[in-house]
């Protein structure tokens, strides 16, 4: 646990001190926000559109600005940037645990998430979005946010340990892409053509996506909640077992 | 003799594209406590691969190898707690200040933020560098890096400081330096494994030398020992210089250059 306690600290602190790469995971989802509400909220004015529960249509776009944050990690760049350098081999040398090695980053990710999530819940508030599951529903949020940072993370890192290559690692992100655009990302899953329903049912990211949509649409919509949960859970229990794997192996 | 390095056999063989590569194959190694050991060898002769081999950077193909008494393969954190590792390059983190790495470092080593502080400011003022000890590394020279480098191999004081090339690309002021601090080290009592490209370096630093090449030992002894084995090999009227013992040694001649296995790092 010390060495995951220290090796996250130190990955914080080198968030802070490259602002100049933090600051885009905050702005571009924000842009594409605004961009995504301008393009479609008059299409789908609050007071005849159902499944806005009352609210705006920027609070039904909210989700998937915070996955697309939440997506945008830094871990495994810094990690590549490490292993081409040659720091990583002088961690390596040291007798903390391997898992630490790569879980350090993982927890700082979620550290940083949490954070920006914050800040895009509270750019969101005076344009009308409210939580509606209120304050503990706001740290569920928070946890489903930060606990896919994690996943999208770690599965970055993995791409980083295998390959060693920042390239291959930057191209490994574009992966999200698809994720996002097969999930009820514009309206609700039911309305969908039925491919894209389809699509949609066995993408990971349309559960996470609609349980932050329930959290923030709805009072308590605890059974669309848990599924987003155990997503998160099973495809993060995945990604970090097999990044402990990957570094245990990593000559 | 106590050995603080002793390797059996060692061999690392890689499978690629190509087919198999024997990098290392079957190298015995033994270094005293307290030598300055040097490990020479021309590119691609396999010392980087050994270093890592004994480092538990990289695993062992076969052999057995043992750092101050400890299987390296059986017990590869137990063995950590005991080395101290300066890569070539000096990859560090840049973003980090000097403090914070070697701080870190001592954290990782199992020691408390305190003695880690505490540390730190020892070793920092050991390698001369107060002055630019809170300042980010990514502003350091070359020659500073490799001493950060050093400051940060030492903070758990190990048995067995390994180096790496620790003076390529160094200019000779920085070059001495290093050399002055390594000798300070030795003195109280690290044993040293350094490999290096500079003959003179090895002639100047080091106890023993051995030389590597195609991935075996084929010289290994004190450096006056090699240098009279080729006088009277060869009778000579004068002791030979180490370039002539490693040219000799590794086959190479000014026509012949070194570097025709490709070494694959980890």
């Amino acid at each position: 646990m010390n060495g995951i306690w220290v090796l996250g600290k130190r990955a914080l602190r080198e968030a802070l001190r490259t602002p100049e790469a933090l600051l885009p995971t905050l702005f571009i989802p924000l842009f594409f926000l605004v961009v995504n509400v301008g393009q479609a909220a008059k299409l789908f004015p609050s007071a005849k559109t159902p499944f806005l529960e009352g609210q705006n249509y920027a609070a039904f776009q909210l989700p998937s600005s915070i996955l697309l944050a939440a997506s945008f990690g830094s871990a495994a760049l810094y990690l590549v940037e490490e292993i081409e350098g040659g720091y990583f081999d002088k961690l390596r040398a040291t007798p903390t645990s391997r898992a630490s090695l790569v879980l350090g980053r993982l927890v700082a990710e979620a550290a940083k998430n949490v954070a920006i999530t914050t800040i895009m819940v509270l750019l969101a508030l005076p344009f009308g979005v409210r939580i509606a599951s209120g304050p503990l529903g706001f740290l569920i949020l928070l946890i489903l946010s930060a606990s896919w940072a994690v996943v999208y993370s770690g599965f970055m890192q993995l791409i980083a340990l295998k390959s060693r290559s920042a390239a291959a690692t930057n191209s490994g992100g574009l992966i999200f892409f698809p994720l996002l655009f097969l999930t009820p990302s514009l309206v609700p899953r039911e309305d969908l053509s039925r491919p894209m329903e389809i699509a949609a049912s066995l993408n990971p990211v349309t559960y996470i996506m609609e349980g932050m949509r329930a959290l923030i649409l709805q009072e308590s919509a605890w059974g669309v909640i848990g599924w987003g949960f155990a997503v998160v859970l099973i495809s993060g229990l995945v990604m970090v077992a097999l990044n402990v794997r990957a570094i245990r192996r990593y000559d | 003799m106590t050995l603080a390095v002793q390797a059996e056999q060692l061999v690392k063989t890689y499978g690629g594209r190509g087919g198999v590569v024997e990098a290392v194959r079957g190298v015995d190694l033994q270094v005293a406590e307290g030598e300055i050991f040097g490990f020479l060898g021309p590119n691609g002769a396999g010392k980087s691969t050994t270093v890592r081999m004994l480092t538990t950077l990289m695993t062992i193909t076969s052999g057995t190898a043992s750092v101050a008494g400890i299987d390296i393969a059986a017990h590869p954190d137990a063995a950590r707690k005991k080395i101290g590792v300066a890569l070539q390059e000096a990859g560090l983190d840049p973003r980090q200040t000097g403090r914070e790495l070697v701080v870190l470092q001592g954290r990782l080593f199992g020691l408390s933020r305190t003695e880690a502080e505490k540390r730190a400011a020892t070793l920092l003022e050991l390698v001369d560098m107060v002055d630019a000890a809170d300042r980010r590394i990514k502003g350091y020279s070359g020659g500073m890096k490799r001493r950060l480098d050093l400051a940060s191999a030492l903070v758990h004081e190990p048995d067995v400081l390994f180096l790496d090339e620790p003076t390529t690309g160094l200019d000779p002021a920085s070059r001495i330096t290093i050399w002055d601090e390594l000798r300070r080290i030795n003195e109280q009592g690290t044993t040293i494994f350094l490999t290096t490209q500079y003959l003179e370096e090895a002639d100047h630093l080091c106890d023993r030398l051995a030389i590597i090449d195609g991935g075996l030992i084929v010289r290994e002894g004190t450096p006056a020992e090699l240098k009279s084995e080729l006088r009277q090999r060869k009778n000579l009227d004068q002791d030979p210089t180490l370039d002539e013992v490693f040219l000799d040694a590794t086959g190479r001649s000014r026509e012949r250059g070194a570097g025709d296995v490709q070494e694959v790092q980890g």
